[in-house]
């Protein structure tokens, strides 16, 4: 799994794909309060990232992979 | 290259060549479905092949094509000479395409554009409604077309960047970089084609600035729909515009770019405040920039700098200014205008600098949509689904009941007002309303719907004209079109599969012809064998044994030789067969009328001699295209005519292939050819006087020689005739021309049938022996050495009441030894005819003739000149076969 969901966390590794994107949805709509961690993330598909915007949860941390991380805080902030 | 490729790339010729041929065919006969329905067939698969590998370029040509004869097919574009030109054009592209990729195995990104061209240009002659929204591929803005295009500075599409980025830009694009924005529209079908159009934007190089944006038309995050694109990227790249083709070239119809000049950058930002800076301020700051006081007028701005706040809107216009001070320093007026805008505090015109960059339209709503309407496409699309349903629901038939539920009614009336005002069309809402009540008070859905109808029909604009058209072949886009077209396929496919052909590679043939002369060479062994049982170890009995099995083996493998002489025969209609095409367009171009016959397309020859002839014959053909026939006025004044006739025929003669050539045009006048050839210095005065009308005509072929004054890309560059006569003589054949001033010209070609076996004559000289060729060998004759006679230092003979040179074979391969007589003081010699003179060459002695496979020499050797080849003789040494031609 690209996404491990902790109780109010989604932590984010590797390559998110575009079969994540539902589940994430479905996450985000139950946990309002749920925050994403990109640390360890190294791409998000297209479809997760427009859930993402679509909600803009908080940021516990960006992703090290520095162009990613240009692109999401351009998109999430 | 795998073998998937090769196999689509050795049937894709045979389809464009399939696809020429049909075209030719239909100019004819304009009206026969048959030919359309096939030339469509060919068309579709070549595409759907195509759509297997990685050649975008290429499949959206061949899409459009597709689509265009489909359109034709289908009768509603009509078939037209432009429309076949075009169609033609499309297909030598791809015919270009496929050359590069079977030499580097891809498509470089430059044939981005052609193939735009070409795709617009094909969709261009669809006029049908459904074709008309297929996207027009990249639109460049360019510095210069923004007056075209109709843009204004303000509307280009600069985003507020931080001052520190626009700045750096600005430095950037002074620097002669260009710098570009794009936006990139990913399609919302996209996911389903496996694109991740975030993986692509990411890959973009030198990204200075980016933003995404989410048009998401749901309410609620539950009904969003995750799986359909609503991204659009933007961002301002200072990469090279070929390495962004590269990157983008599978999505050329989502991206918007926009080359930005460099002055669109300086844009001051920041919060205005109610105290402007004085005007008498801005004044004296003028002064001291209009007296070239630039040192003062730096410090004066880095003063008023220190006195105000970062934040506001003047203390950036004054960055801004000392920025351009040093970036672009003799850019006065840009400057000037920039100090100007400090009394209105408004960013500063540059149009004013620019002065043919005059905003022409002030409509364009969103200056990021220019050519799109201000509805999103995303929901109009939306806006048609729900519209769509709701007619459904109203046509449905009534309930069980008997009548409809005013609830029904209601929820499409609430539903319709929703959908209007969403597209921003309130108005619409009254009418609505209206209706709604009457189908209430009548309890029935026609009011409503006819309601829908009429409104519909009104507001054009807002019906969605269908989503672009994937360019690659997409399963999950249109399954049912899809399979109802695979059948027709089907359908196209038995019948080519019915045919008994077999595909070879040449290399295995010529594998399989190398391994059968070998064979031939291993059975001419069995002769000596035999005579060594014979006379070494004295056995007749086994040496007649081994006589009667070479007697079977010899003909099995004579029989082998045969087949595989045939396997390697092609017929000339190989290279006939691209003529048609070629006459018509030369024609054209020249604006003649030629009527082409080709006889005897069927005769046949080896796979080499065919291949080696196809050039010079194109040659020969553009020649008499553009120097044998005339202009149709200039026929008509000599009596002929209007159209013009061009034969090419092809026959067998023995052993040989005899190609012609027959123009009835103006034909060679040997005067003209004289006199041209005596200017060039390619003959002497006194070959002037006394050439006769036939050698004068046959000095076309001599080396640089060319009539024309005027250098065409068709012909006249001096080479040509000569380049056919060597190309001819390579394999072996000769080329002979015979032209009667004002009637036309004959050109024929003689050529071997098959290169494979040559017949030589062996030879000894200086206890060596080689071979020469047969077909060179006029005759042998012992010459005795009391008719030698010298001549100019030179041995001559008479043979026949004809002076015959005669040269040492020893001195021509720099042996130095004299050649020996026989016993009676006689030379062996040899009478070669090369370049139509007899020569003769002293050799010791003479052997038999025998067949041979000829080798040509590869690698160290293969430099050598004088020498042709070498072969195996049947006892295992090596022959080396001479090649009088160049050895002399």
């Amino acid at each position: 799994m690209a996404i491990e969901y902790k109780k109010s966390l989604a932590v984010f590794s590797d390559f998110v794909g575009v079969e994540d994107a539902e589940a994430l949805l479905e996450w985000l709509g139950k946990n309002p309060k749920g925050k994403v961690n990109f640390e360890e993330c190294t791409h998000i598909h297209a479809s997760s990232l427009q859930v993402l915007m679509a909600v803009k949860p908080p940021v516990v941390a960006w992703p090290k992979d520095e162009n990613l991380q240009l692109w999401l805080k351009v998109a999430l902030e | 290259m795998n073998n998937l490729l090769e196999q689509f790339l050795s049937e894709a010729r045979d389809f464009l060549q399939g696809i020429g041929e049909k075209l030719m065919q239909l100019e004819n006969d304009p009206d026969s479905t048959e030919l359309m329905v096939e030339l469509f067939r060919f068309v579709h698969t070549l595409k759907g092949n195509s759509g297997l590998f990685d050649f975008p370029e290429m499949t959206r040509v061949l899409h459009a094509s597709e689509d265009l004869m489909d359109a034709v097919r289908n009768g509603r574009v009509n078939y037209s000479q432009t429309l076949a030109d075009q169609l033609l054009e499309a297909m030598d592209f791809v015919g270009s395409l496929m050359d590069e990729i079977e030499v580097t195995g891809k498509i470089g990104s430059n044939h981005l554009v052609i193939s735009t061209e070409l795709t617009k240009a094909l969709r261009a002659l669809l006029d049908t409604p459904d074709a008309v929204n297929v996207p027009v591929a990249i639109e460049v803005y360019t510095e210069d077309a923004l007056t075209v295009k109709g843009i204004s500075w303000s509307e280009l599409p600069i985003m507020d960047l931080p001052e520190t980025i626009a700045m750096g830009l600005h430095r950037c694009s002074i620097d002669g970089e260009t710098v570009l924005w794009l936006q990139y529209t990913p399609e919302p079908e996209c996911f389903f084609k496996g694109e991740d159009p975030f993986f692509l934007a990411r890959q973009i190089p030198d990204v200075a600035w980016r933003h995404v944006i989410l048009n998401n038309s749901a309410s609620t995050l539950a009904e969003m729909d995750v799986f359909s694109s609503q991204l659009v990227f933007q961002l301002l790249t200072i990469a090279p515009e070929t390495e962004l083709d590269d990157l983008l070239r599978y999505v050329p119809d989502q991206i918007h770019r926009v080359k930005i000049p460099a002055l669109a950058f300086v844009k001051p930002s920041g919060s205005s405040t109610d105290q402007a800076i004085d005007d008498d301020v801005i004044d004296s700051v003028l002064a001291l920039f209009d007296n070239d006081e630039i040192d003062a007028l730096i410090h004066t701005i880095n003063t008023m700098l220190e006195l105000s706040s970062p934040e506001l809107w003047s203390s950036s216009a004054l960055r801004w200014v000392l920025h351009l001070i040093d970036a672009e320093p003799d850019n006065k007026p840009a400057q000037r205008i920039l100090l100007e805008a400090f009394r209105t505090q408004t960013a500063p015109d540059w149009s004013v600098l620019t002065p043919p960059i005059v905003p022409q339209h002030k409509t364009v709503s969103a200056p990021i949509h220019v050519n799109t309407s201000e509805i999103p496409d995303t929901l109009l699309r939306d806006f048609n689904v729900v519209i769509n349903t709701q007619k459904e629901i109203l046509s449905l038939p009534a309930t069980s009941s008997g009548a409809w539920s005013a609830g029904r009614l209601k929820a499409v009336g609430a539903t319709l007002i929703g959908c209007y005002r969403a597209v921003q069309r309130p108005h619409e809402i009254e009418g609505i309303e209206a209706a709604l009540n009457i189908a209430l008070t009548q309890n029935s859905p026609v009011p409503l719907l006819g309601w829908l109808e009429t409104s519909l029909a009104n507001t054009q604009e807002l019906i969605f004209k269908g989503e672009p058209e994937p360019v690659v072949a997409s399963l999950a886009a249109q399954p049912e079109v899809k399979f109802g077209r695979r059948t027709d396929d089907a359908r196209g496919e038995n019948a080519v599969a019915a045919s008994k052909t077999l595909k070879v590679d040449q290399d295995k043939i010529d594998r399989l012809m190398n391994l059968i002369g070998e064979m031939v060479v291993a059975k001419n062994a069995l002769p000596y064998l035999a005579n060594r049982a014979e006379t070494v170890f004295g056995v007749r009995e086994l040496s007649r044994e081994i006589k009667a099995q070479y007697a079977v083996i010899n003909r099995v493998a004579e029989e082998m030789q045969d087949t595989i002489m045939q396997v390697r025969m092609m017929p000339v209609s190989f290279i006939f067969q691209r003529f048609p095409r070629m006459v018509r367009d030369i024609s054209r171009k020249l604006g003649k009328e030629v009527e082409l016959v080709l006889e005897g397309d069927a005769t046949e020859a080896d796979k080499n001699i065919i291949e080696a002839l196809s050039d010079p014959l194109i040659h020969i053909v553009r020649n008499s295209l553009d120097h044998g026939l005339e202009m149709p006025e200039a026929r008509l004044a000599a009596g002929k005519s209007v159209t013009g006739k061009l034969h090419i025929r092809a026959s067998q003669e023995s052993d040989r292939v005899l190609i012609e050539i027959i123009d009835d045009g103006k034909g060679i006048n040997p005067e003209v050819i004289k006199h041209k050839a005596y200017e060039k210095g390619l003959i002497d005065e006194a070959t002037l006087e006394r050439i006769s009308d036939q050698d004068a005509v046959n000095l076309v072929f001599a080396a640089g020689f060319s009539t024309a004054d005027v250098i065409s890309d068709l012909s006249g560059r001096g080479v040509g005739m000569d380049v056919v006569r060597s190309a001819v003589e390579k394999v072996n054949g000769t080329v002979g021309i015979e032209s009667v001033a004002g009637k036309g010209t004959r050109l024929f070609m003689s050529l071997p049938l098959s290169m494979a076996v040559t017949n030589v004559m062996i030879i000894e000289s200086n206890k060596q022996i080689f071979g020469v060729p047969m077909d060179l060998v006029v005759e042998t004759v012992r010459v005795p050495r009391v008719q030698i006679r010298t001549i100019k230092q030179k041995q001559t003979t008479v043979l026949r009441g004809r002076i015959v040179p005669l040269l040492s074979l020893n001195d021509l391969l720099a042996r130095n030894e004299a050649q020996l007589p026989n016993e009676d003081d006689e030379f062996a010699t040899l009478i070669v005819r090369v370049h139509g003179e007899h020569v003769g060459i002293l050799v010791d002695d003479f052997r038999e003739t025998v067949d041979i496979i000829l080798k040509p020499m590869t690698g160290i050797l293969g430099g050598l000149p004088g020498y042709s080849g070498a072969a195996l003789l049947g006892d295992g040494s090596v022959l080396m076969v001479l090649n009088p031609r160049e050895l002399i």
